[in-house]
């Protein structure tokens, strides 16, 4: 008793003391408790047959009948194998691309050149999920797409892209890539930044070429920088661009195409299923957590370096 | 004498009943002290005004004003009526889109009250039209049996029609197609024979601003896409609940289609093209032939005028099917999912209901249609009729009538003679000639479901529909084949629930129209 008597006293002391950093702390903690801790609340709608006008509290529980409903649907599992693709195929090939162009971009030794780059491929992240899908879908169109154009140019069929689901997978990877990776490569360009140049100059006496420095310097200083993006990014891993499939898809390309977050909308938010919705969505979360927590358990074990 | 007083008396009640009822037809007053309501009344484009001088004018006439309480900054209707129930604070009135699906989904539940003893004691306009055409108000039901909302009638029977460059099929040598094999004939020509004449063959015989337009195709081949003005809806066939994607016309149809595409007949990117697909085609002189809306698909005989050499786009009555049937499966629906309904809370439900059925009576009627007298139309010969500057001011009729609150989605009866006035005289020469037969089908007006069958409809109806959609596409584009796919496609429809779906819709239909 008097030992916990004598613990928070010495809290008390302590935030006493350092009460400005506490106060400079508050504002995050408020955000947290009541935009991520308060809606956890509304989670039980998942276990409820919901209704908005009888409210959370007053729908009656349902047990675990909506998960039942998504596992016995054939379309939900096919969405989550597609996600799993996606974000896979994501991970594999959007993942390197920011970190070759943040090697690259630190190559150059033109000021002017290496920033008109960068703009040039920052550029393509502020233009809204919208304009991309009509951008993509022009492109990409079998009558006046640049892209179909250039196949007849060359002697071959023109191909409508948009509509086969084998295409589906290619393109909106690579539209992702084009969008997000010069964006995403600011983190590790600061990264790159923060090498100490002292490295350079004794690697320089040392005789060593650009490509080795590359590789025996700048890559391992920032190695802890890619872990964590890497780890953040797997937590990430099922969600996927809700938007720019939702406007790239078509029945037809469903088979590939059709993810958790899409297959949800339909079933859930068109119907105003929001309990079915939030089903989806915990299992979501969950399996979101555990990726996460195996992802920082190996880096932990591989690299030393983890988010916790 | 006393007989005398006695008989005076009897007169003078007479007079004054007879005043008094004098008095009651004159006015449309509904309160004495002037009431006012809160409204939600939400759509895309514009919630509810308390300026708009519709609103005002009604005011003025009932003495009840309505207060603009509407959750507007989403253009999503359902989404605006979420927001609202969810808040817990419902005002007085609850109308605009998306109000069957929400009104019929909550009103069992306490949220909104029945309105169809209100309306026969206190709206004899509303109660008349109830009376005049009970299954359209059936259809407006919820699935406990009560009216929730009083409904937005349209009015004016034709939607969509068949239209066709007429001046290809003269430069060709050709005549208006009467069957489907005379289609065929007249699209392959389109195809092949370069009608607009630039040595390109660049010509999309047949395109669709909507691609669901392209299913509509399979009635060619006696199939159905849908029984009401919603895509892919069931349709009724002798008291039965169907649906299109599964009868037997539909896959001859659907093989039909996949042929017609991969002959070029069907514009290639049919299914990416989107809303400005016919403007586009149009305009550079490459469509021939669609399936779309009279007024606005004809107004291009104007516009396109000058551009397009020659450009005659005229309706074409529905080409005979494979079993010489002529069917235009698309008319306007007689009742719309939109209108007003009245909360649990509102403290004032007589008056409120009577004031619904001001906007029923003659005079509330015209207001809701035209606008205001003097201003947007005059009587002429007890006809509204459109003044001469409204109709030539720049902007569209339909977009100035909203802008003052006519024509907007409270729950009233539409009155197609404010359409005809500035209705295109191409448009007017089509639906004449579709009025000459009778190409029109039967609408599903809808069923309301109660609990059990909502379930199952929840559960299993939009897995069933992306696989229909899927395969459907899937077809017309030859990644698969409809013959090879049919019988595992009857079996796999069945495994996700098709017929439970149907017998729930069956169930509700039956408790609903009756037997």
């Amino acid at each position: 008793m008097q030992n916990i008597q004598q613990y928070t006293s010495r809290i008390m002391r302590h935030i006493r003391a350092e009460w400005q950093l506490y106060l400079l702390l508050a504002p995050t903690i408020i955000w947290f408790i009541v935009f991520l801790y308060v809606p956890m609340y509304g989670l039980q709608i998942a276990f409820k047959d919901y209704s908005i006008f009888k409210g959370v509290a007053a729908s009656p529980w349902v047990g675990l009948e909506h998960f039942y409903t998504l596992f016995e649907s054939e379309q939900f599992m096919r969405a989550i194998k597609n996600t799993l693709i996606l974000s896979g195929y994501n991970l594999l090939f959007g993942f390197p691309m920011p970190i070759i162009l943040a090697l690259g971009f630190n190559e150059f030794t033109k000021a002017f050149f290496k920033r008109t780059a960068q703009t040039v491929v920052y550029l393509p992240h502020f233009i809204s999920t919208v304009i991309i899908a009509g951008i993509v879908m022009s492109v990409f169109s079998p009558s006046v797409g640049v892209v179909n154009l250039l196949l007849v140019q060359m002697g071959f069929d023109s191909v409508y892209f948009l509509v086969q689901p084998e295409w589906f997978r290619p393109i909106f990877i690579g539209t992702g890539i084009w969008q997000e990776a010069g964006f995403t490569s600011i983190v590790f360009l600061a990264a790159i930044a923060g090498v100490n140049p002292s490295l350079y100059e004794s690697a320089l006496v040392d005789g060593a070429n650009r490509w080795q420095m590359m590789w025996r310097i700048t890559l391992p200083s920032i190695l802890p920088t890619i872990i964590i993006m890497l780890i953040i990014r797997i937590g990430n891993i099922l969600e996927v661009g809700f938007e720019l499939i939702i406007l790239l898809y078509q029945p037809s390309t469903y088979e590939t195409a059709d993810v958790i977050s899409t297959y949800v909308y339909r079933q859930g938010l068109q119907n105003a299923q929001y309990d079915l919705a939030a089903a989806a969505g915990f299992f979501n979360a969950v399996v979101a957590f555990v990726l996460v927590l195996t992802a920082n358990t190996i880096s932990k074990r591989v690299t030393k370096t983890s988010l916790w | 004498m006393h007989k005398l007083s006695l008989h005076t008396i009897a007169l003078s009640v007479a007079t004054l009943c007879s005043s008094g009822l004098a008095i009651a037809q004159e006015s449309a007053k509904v309160v004495d002290k002037p009431l006012t309501l809160t409204v939600h009344l939400h759509d895309k484009k514009f919630t509810y005004d308390s300026n708009w001088p519709v609103e005002k004018e009604a005011a003025r006439l009932t003495g009840i004003s309505l207060k603009d309480v509407t959750i507007g900054n989403t253009p999503d209707s359902n989404e605006a009526f979420n927001l609202m129930i969810a808040s817990g604070n419902l005002p007085d009135i609850v109308g605009g889109k998306a109000v069957k699906r929400n009104l019929n989904r909550y009103g069992p539940e306490g949220a909104f009250i029945p309105l169809q003893d209100l309306i026969k004691e206190h709206a004899p306009n509303i109660y008349a039209q109830m009376q005049a055409r009970p299954q359209v108000f059936n259809s407006a039901k919820a699935g406990d049996g009560n009216l929730y909302y009083v409904p937005y009638l349209t009015d004016g029977k034709y939607g969509r029609g068949y239209f066709m460059r007429t001046d290809w099929l003269d430069k060709l040598g050709l005549k208006v197609p009467q069957n489907i094999d005379e289609l065929y004939t007249v699209l392959t020509a389109f195809r092949n024979e370069d009608p607009n004449g630039n040595g390109k063959k660049d010509e999309i015989p047949a395109f669709f601003r909507n691609w669901q337009e392209v299913l509509r195709l399979v009635t060619f081949w006696d199939g159905r896409t849908s029984g009401s003005d919603t895509y892919h809806d069931f349709h009724v066939k002798d008291g039965k609940i169907k649906h299109g994607y599964a009868g037997a016309g539909y896959k001859l149809g659907m093989k039909n289609i996949a042929k017609w595409y991969k002959e070029g007949l069907i514009d290639p990117e049919v299914f990416t093209r989107g809303s400005r697909a016919r403007e586009f085609l149009l305009a550079n002189d490459l469509g021939g032939f669609t399936h779309d809306w009279f007024a606005s698909t004809a107004s291009y005989n104007d516009s396109l005028k000058d551009k397009v050499k020659g450009f005659k786009l005229e309706a074409i009555i529905p080409p005979a099917s494979i079993s010489g049937v002529r069917m235009e499966e698309h008319r306007r629906i007689p009742i719309k999912p939109e209108g007003w309904g009245i909360s649990y809370s509102n403290k004032h439900p007589i008056e409120s209901i009577k004031y619904m059925d001001f906007w029923w009576s003659e005079e509330g009627r015209r207001l809701a249609n035209f606008g205001i007298e003097g201003k947007q139309y005059n009587l002429v010969d007890g006809k509204a009729i459109f003044t001469k500057e409204f109709l030539e001011n720049a902007r569209p009729v339909n977009s100035q009538l909203t802008d003052i609150g006519a024509q907007v989605r409270r729950g009233f009866w539409q009155d197609y003679n404010y359409e005809i006035q500035w209705t295109n005289k191409f448009a007017l020469e089509g639906i004449k000639l579709y009025d000459q037969g009778d190409y029109l089908v039967d609408q599903f007006l809808g069923v309301a479901f109660n609990e059990k069958e909502q379930a199952t409809s929840d559960k299993y109806w939009s897995g069933i529909q992306t696989y229909m959609l899927e395969k459907q596409q899937s077809w017309v584009l030859a990644t698969s084949d409809v013959d090879a796919d049919w019988d595992n496609y009857l079996v796999q429809l069945d495994k996700l629930g098709f017929n439970k779906v149907l017998t729930a819709m069956q169930s509700a239909y039956d408790r609903q129209y009756g037997k």
